[in-house]
This record gives C-alpha cells, structure tokens and sequence, in this order.
C-alpha cells in the first residue's frame, strides 16, 4: 500500500464522504425530511426513515471529547508511530457528530475535555484523511 | 414473567486454558462440550441443541454436531459477535427450551485467541464492520484502545482514577489465586499495576484480560429435567439482551453510559430481583474499565461512583458484592463470555472452594457493555436448592 496507514474500506454510503475528504472538504448528511445532520454515512434518516438527504459543508471546528495515547503496536504499519495519540472530537454542529483523528500541531500535554480543534487534511499517496489541531 | 426459571444450567466443562492449545477449536469445543455432559452426568445421545457465538474465530454448531455424533439437532444458534453477544447466547438457549423447541442445549465457546485469532489484531486485519474505515486508518481499531477511549472519558467526566482501575486488577488477582484453573496466581500489588507498561493510555497492560486459547461449555435443560441430575440445578430467572445504541448519530451523547443501562431494567423485571438481592457477580471484564461503569450501570452503586466503590473493597471475595470470584478474564483467562456463567454455576452450587462466597443464592454475570457492537446481554442466575 502507497499510504503509511490502514486504507479505508470505503462502502457505497460513505464513497461521497471519502471522495470530499479527498478534495479537503468536510460534510455531513442533512436529512431532506426533518433536516437533522447525520455522521457516518448512511441512506436512511434514523429519525424520520427519510431517503431524502444532501451533503452538507460543516465548519471544521469541533471540540475534544476523549483521546488515547496509543503505546502497544497493533499492526507492524504502527511500529514507527508508537506513541502517538487519538482524538474523539464532537463536531460544533453537533454532540451527535462524532469524528476520530490524529493530533497535528499540538501535544499531547494540552489535551483536555473541550479543547477546542479544527479539522486538517493530511495527503498521502492517493489517500486523504482528516485530523485534528488545536484552535489557536 | 417471560421464561423465568424455565430453564437450568444443569452442567459445565473446560479445557484447560493456555496460550497455545496446539489443537483446534473443534477439538477445544468438543473436549469443553464432553466435560460439561460428564459433570451434568448426561451423554452425548441426551444432547438434541447447540449454541455459540463466534468473529469468525471458531467452529460453529453445525461442524461441531456431527463431530460429537449427536443423533439429532433439532435447534441451534451460530451468533455472530464477540462478548457482547456472550450472554444472549445462553439466554436464546433457556428460551428455546422453555418453548419446547429443544431439550437440552450444549452453549460453547472455543476460541484460540493468542495463538490464531487475536482480538487485537495481531496477525489480522481489522474486523469488517462500518465503522472502521472511520477509525483504522488513525491506528485506532484494537479493543483496548476503544475502551481506552471511554474510560479517559469517565475518568474526565467522574475523576475515576488510575488506582481505582488498578483496585480491579488487584482485587481479581487475588481471587485468582484461589484458582487452580487461572493463568495469573501470582499475586500483585497496586504499585505492580502503576508500574506495568502503558497498552493505550489510560489503560496498561495489567487493565486488559488475557488472550487466551480455551473453551468452556454450559449444558441448559429444562427445571424438570435439572431435578433428576447430578447437581443443585442453576435456574435461568433473568436473561436480557439489546441495546440499540452507537457512537455514531445515536440516541445518546453521554458515552459514559453503557448498553447495560438499558436492559438492566428488563433483566431485573424478569428475574423479580433487584441489585439489593445479588450476592455474587461475574462483570465482563475485557478491561479493568468495562468492571467499573457497569457496577455503575446495573445499579450497584450510582453513576459515576464505579470507581470508589471498588476501591472501598465492597467487590472483593469478602466484599457485600464479591465480583469475578475466579479472577475474571483479567486473571483466569479469555473465554469471550462464558467462563463468567460456568464460575457463577460454581458458586451457585456451593462448589467454588476456597473463593466460595457463603451462602451465595442470586448471581449476576454479564457481558461486554457494548462499547464494540451497539448492544449488550446479561443473565440473573439463581440455585434451585
């Protein structure tokens, strides 16, 4: 594989997400039927089993709910990464848009609940992934 | 209500546990289902259902009833799903027979998780479920780490701390010790387990069970039945299963908060019980964490006290609520749910030696809270004596 990570297993809900990304644009699904956003992809609302949605731009800006510190290489693709952190970010539009990533230029140290954070997109090879810096 | 005390564990058996058991788990299924029947004082011609659960690790019923030469299957259940689905497994087996769909039911689980299958991911590929491809790609897909993730949060959300997970390594630790079948007897000390290495932080390597090549086997027949046999019967009086939540655009926000909390009212309606009326309780315990919210979450204690009430010593062998009395997955061995329910049977029959809890009549043994998969499973256990 051309990336340094695990490639994304890309299905036929979340092909448009991955391909956003992939521009550097971060969506969502808006419900056409009771207009909720949705995160991951997915064709039927939950809340109201509409088939009707759009792809909808959010702000990028999330906030820290948790993270790790991952130490033990799980894969051999880690082995030069260990140690490295993972964030789980709440969207700011909404608590229900959940989104993990990587930390990019920040520590660790400042990690803490609510930090804020904006999405950054990181190339590599053919793919694209989305991951998290603190908001300065 | 329901199926209550319908059905009875009636017999349990097990390999032994190691890291490598060179055989394959048709044989480890075969050799725990053989001793679940000799201790049950039943044969294989008496078997007519199988049940298991499996991630595509194991060898599902319908291999493993010819393999056995069972004469007839007349019911059997291949669940897909890993400990969350343990418990649902021995529930599904009581209601098909307290239906009449089977009589007697041989629930398994075999599993070679260190030397084939690691739930870790070493030597596979992450698991092929949707959510994923949101999540690998950042080094983030192995068990410890997803409940590392939600053990930083009630650690962030309740102050839980690192010592109050150590108070279940130690406590299941010293159990253990008691246990002639566990792979961990040595005994540690709260300074072993701040001083054990970092898996994924907040959680090391003390925090996480043991992967672990076994099986164990549970017989299930109906009460009638169970009267005739070799031991005090063990009658299934509460089994729920569900959930329903995920991470992703759920219902919930409070990730704090486990499937658990949702059937645990169920589960205690069924069997007529409450939390007050428990007297021993196997807790799934894949981590140190899993222990504490569902201490939380099946109303021992109230939400977000997990932490100070383990490290009280009220779960401790001569606790008010013993917990994992045969070490647990932490100290035992992994067998992915069921050993739970095999040790809560011993101490329901008065036979758990020298971690007996005295006098222990109610059990509660429960299954992955659903941190991994959107639901969770449990059962209220208690003694036809």
């Amino acid at each position: 594989m051309s990336a340094g990570f695990v490639v994304p297993e890309v299905d036929r809900d979340s092909a448009p997400w991955w391909e956003a990304v992939r521009r550097h644009e971060l969506t969502v699904q808006r419900c056409g039927g009771c207009g909720t956003l949705r995160f991951p992809a997915r064709a039927v609302c939950n809340r109201c089993r509409s088939r009707s949605w759009e792809w909808t731009p959010v702000s990028g800006r999330a906030r820290v709910y948790s993270w790790v510190v991952n130490h033990q290489v799980f894969m051999r693709s880690m082995a030069e990464r260990v140690p490295f952190p993972v964030l789980l970010v709440r969207l700011d539009e909404g608590d229900d848009l959940l989104m993990y990533g990587n930390l990019v230029e920040g520590d660790v140290a400042e990690l803490r609940v609510g930090l804020p954070v904006e999405a950054v997109f990181v190339d590599d090879g053919d793919q694209t992934l989305v991951n998290w810096r603190p908001r300065r | 209500m329901g199926f209550r005390d319908r059905a009875a564990l009636v017999g349990v058996g097990y390999t032994e546990f190691s890291k490598d058991s060179g055989v394959s788990t048709l044989t480890l299924a075969v050799d725990a289902i053989l001793a679940a029947l000799d201790d049950a004082g039943l044969g294989v011609d008496d078997v007519d259902a199988l049940a298991t659960h499996r991630v595509g690790d194991s060898t599902p019923p319908w291999v493993v009833a010819p393999a056995l030469g069972v004469p007839e299957v007349s019911w059997y259940l291949d669940q897909f799903g890993g400990g969350s689905v343990s418990h649902s497994v021995i529930g599904q087996a009581a209601m098909a027979v307290a239906s009449g769909v089977a009589e007697t039911v041989v629930c398994y689980r075999a599993i070679n998780a260190r030397s084939e299958f690691r739930m870790g991911g070493t030597g596979r590929g992450p698991a092929p479920i949707f959510d994923v491809q949101y999540q690998a790609p950042y080094g983030y897909f192995a068990p410890p780490q997803q409940f590392a993730m939600f053990a930083r949060a009630h650690m962030n959300e309740y102050g839980t701390t690192h010592e109050q997970f150590g108070a279940v390594a130690v406590q299941q630790r010293a159990n253990a010790v008691k246990n002639a079948r566990a792979l961990k007897r040595d005994p540690i000390t709260l300074d072993d387990y701040l001083a054990s290495r970092w898996i994924a932080e907040p959680l090391r390597l003390l925090d996480c069970c043991l992967e672990t090549d076994g099986a164990c086997a549970v017989v299930v027949t109906s009460r009638e039945r169970a009267r005739d046999l070799r031991h005090t019967p063990v009658l299934v009086s509460g089994a729920a299963w569900g959930g329903g939540d995920s991470f992703f655009s759920g219902t919930g926000t409070d990730f704090t908060v486990t499937e658990a909390a949702r059937i645990a009212p169920r589960l205690y309606a069924m069997a007529g019980v409450g939390p007050e009326d428990v007297d021993v309780a196997e807790i799934y315990d894949c981590f140190t964490y899993s222990v504490v919210v569902q201490l939380e979450d099946y109303g021992f204690c109230g939400k977000g006290e997990g932490g100070p009430y383990v490290e009280s010593g009220a779960t401790a062998l001569d606790g008010s609520l013993p917990v994992n009395t045969h070490g647990g997955f932490l100290s035992e061995g992994y067998v992915h749910g069921i050993n739970h329910v095999a040790e809560a049977v011993a101490q329901l029959r008065g036979t758990a030696g020298d971690r007996q809890v005295p006098g222990a009549e109610v059990a509660l043994s429960t299954a992955q809270p659903g941190y991994v998969l959107a639901g969770t499973s449990a059962l209220i256990l208690r003694s036809d004596a």
